[in-house]
């Protein structure tokens, strides 16, 4: 759906024009909307958050003709190819400042090499969401905890402003309230380690986000997360997505503890021979 | 909790042993959807250890002994600590240790069960010791793949702790046991779950009301875990443990549990500030008998903070480098 209309929509859904209105969503704890499930993107944002087209691999070495997969990718074949996707960012592209721009296409170039996510490393903010893995939420009346697929990450989110997080972390400190029908999440202290996805995109530790969750119905909530890093970007931007709940005898979250799958890559060059 | 539900748990888990008693006047609140509430976040720290040591002949000791055992723990901590006179330097060869008491929190007390100090968190085998099958374990760890090498040869021959995968010591259990730090748990509810996080590597553990176990072909580490309410008493039951998180190995306990073990945890609340975490191991490939073992959970209102390990685990490639290196 076109950004104007899933605005449109949403406004007109909070407003209580569509058929689907406010009092029509589950109610949870307090009378808030329930937002307990099992939820998971649809798209490849964890590709790349702007648009991109379709391509043999992540990682491209220069061929006679078009650029070919690089040699560690070789193996895979399609498994390894990129889908295409649009961006998620409102405006199309990160408004990065120039010199963080050019670290920006260091980092896809040397992917291989640099993502966090290929040594298993803990995801951050707002990639957790969009990671090709479900996430569960436990809504309850004292608490709102996020419980990820991907490496077994977590996100405790406050309920009451902490104050300024003690130290940094990869996931950073969450604290939210309920503006209206939305779940609003404000996240600080992180680390500069993690990236927004597989292309490099990245921030700094004066990262924030502020993300919202908003419930459209049963089955969908809109994500949206509004990214502060004056030292990495020109202004605030924002990406949008939708997440869809998993439904079903299979709606299980399963544990996806990868450190032991990297063991080798990490490792193995060590080992006895 | 019901009186008709008391008498199935205790027939259930406890079997002839005499379990702990509690409270019968304390009402147990209710989450938003109806469940007993057992959430918030809480602490299992204890100088109590899994097995009894030898200078304690009974379960339950005086307030005199547990008054003892903290001195000696404390004082433990100085000597540990000071290990060195003022400008005196280690020793060529000395260990030099791996942290200082600053960076431990095992706990200053002797656990209370009832309003009275435990000598160990066993409570059957009534000698509180483990029920180890010598012959069983011996045969079952002859076919460890892992026995063939040195344990410097290859990451997965260390320990589950220090490769990062999930704590030490069974700290995100089953059964959950105190160790050396990070001896904290948050528990949320939703309708259908109980979720338990270790702060020991974010361990969580997804405990699926009425539903069934995962195949037998699915082995998550921590094992599968579902529960149901027994009265107010949360049961969980773990079956499809990992083969390779069988040593549960703290400082002060090792125990092992295999690949068929079934382990049963019975958690009440019985007061604003303590939920009665018991639990029995199943296990006859190691053991002659089931175990069966207790402790508080103690509310805690300080904030649990990330625990990520794997991250900044230069030790394992430093261990493997540094032994393939004195191979040379």
């Amino acid at each position: 759906m076109p950004l104007i209309y899933r605005r449109v929509f949403i406004i007109l859904s909070l407003l209580g024009v569509l058929s689907v209105s406010a009092t029509d969503l589950p109610k949870g704890p307090n009378d808030k909307p329930d937002l307990n499930g099992v939820w998971q993107v649809l798209n490849t944002a964890n590709y790349n958050l702007e648009a991109h087209s379709a391509s043999a691999a992540m990682d491209l070495v220069e061929g006679p003709i078009v650029p070919v997969p690089h040699p560690s990718l070789l193996a895979l074949g399609a498994v390894g190819a990129v889908p295409a996707g649009l961006s998620v960012v409102e405006e199309g592209t990160i408004p990065y400042k120039k010199k963080a721009l050019k670290k920006r296409n260091e980092n896809k170039e040397n992917w291989l090499q640099l993502d966090p996510e290929i040594k298993c490393y803990l995801p951050g903010v707002p990639r957790a969401t969009y990671m090709p893995y479900p996430f569960q939420i436990f809504h309850s009346e004292k608490a709102m905890f996020f419980a990820y697929e991907y490496a077994g990450a977590v996100r405790n989110i406050y309920l009451e402003d902490p104050g300024e997080a003690p130290m940094d972390s990869w996931m950073g400190q969450s604290w939210g309230y309920w503006e209206n029908n939305s779940f609003v999440i404000e996240a600080s202290g992180f680390n500069d380690q993690t990236w927004f996805d597989r292309s490099g995109n990245f921030h700094s530790d004066k990262l924030k986000v502020i993300e919202k969750f908003t419930l459209l119905n049963e089955h969908t909530m809109d994500y949206q997360a509004t990214i502060e890093d004056e030292e990495v970007f020109t202004r605030p931007w924002t990406i949008n997505m939708t997440l869809y709940k998993r439904i079903g005898k299979d709606a299980q979250l399963q544990q996806f503890k990868c450190v032991e799958f990297v063991e080798e890559l990490l490792y193995g060059k060590w080992r006895a021979k | 909790m019901q009186s008709s539900s008391k008498v199935t748990l205790l027939g259930f888990i406890f079997l002839s042993i005499a379990g702990s008693i509690y409270s019968d006047s304390y009402e147990i609140k209710k989450t938003w959807f109806g469940d007993p509430d057992l959430q918030g976040t809480w602490t299992n720290s204890t100088l109590t250890t899994l097995e009894r040591p030898t200078n304690f002949k009974s379960l339950v000791v005086s307030d005199e002994q547990a008054r003892a055992a903290a001195l000696i723990a404390s004082q433990g901590n100085d000597a540990y600590d000071n290990y060195l006179k003022e400008g005196e330097t280690p020793k060529k060869g000395q260990d030099v240790g791996g942290y200082n008491t600053a960076w431990m929190d095992p706990g200053t007390k002797l656990l209370k069960v009832n309003n009275e100090y435990r000598s160990s968190i066993i409570i059957s085998p009534k000698n509180g010791k483990l029920p180890w099958d010598a012959k069983k374990r011996r045969e079952y760890f002859s076919k460890d793949v892992r026995r063939k090498f040195k344990r410097t040869d290859h990451p997965e021959l260390r320990g589950v702790g220090e490769r990062c995968v999930v704590g030490f010591g069974s700290s995100g259990g089953p059964p959950m046991m105190n160790v050396l730090y990070n001896n904290n748990y948050q528990i949320v509810q939703s309708p259908g779950y109980v979720m338990i996080m270790a702060e020991m590597i974010h361990d969580t553990r997804i405990v699926r009301l009425e539903g069934v176990h995962l195949p037998e072909s699915v082995d998550p580490w921590m094992g599968d875990s579902i529960g149901r309410w027994e009265g107010d008493t949360l049961v969980v039951e773990t079956t499809n443990f990992n083969w390779q998180h069988v040593h549960r190995a703290g400082l002060r306990h090792y125990f092992a549990i295999s690949k068929d073990a079934k382990i049963t945890e019975l958690f009440t609340r019985t007061s604003d500030s303590e939920i009665l975490y018991r639990f029995r191991v199943d296990d006859p490939s190691l053991y002659k008998n089931t175990w069966v073992g207790e402790m508080p959970l103690r509310f805690q209102s300080d904030k649990i903070y990330e625990y990520a390990c794997h991250e900044g685990n230069y030790a394992m490639g430093n261990i493997l480098a540094g032994a393939r290196a004195e191979e040379k």
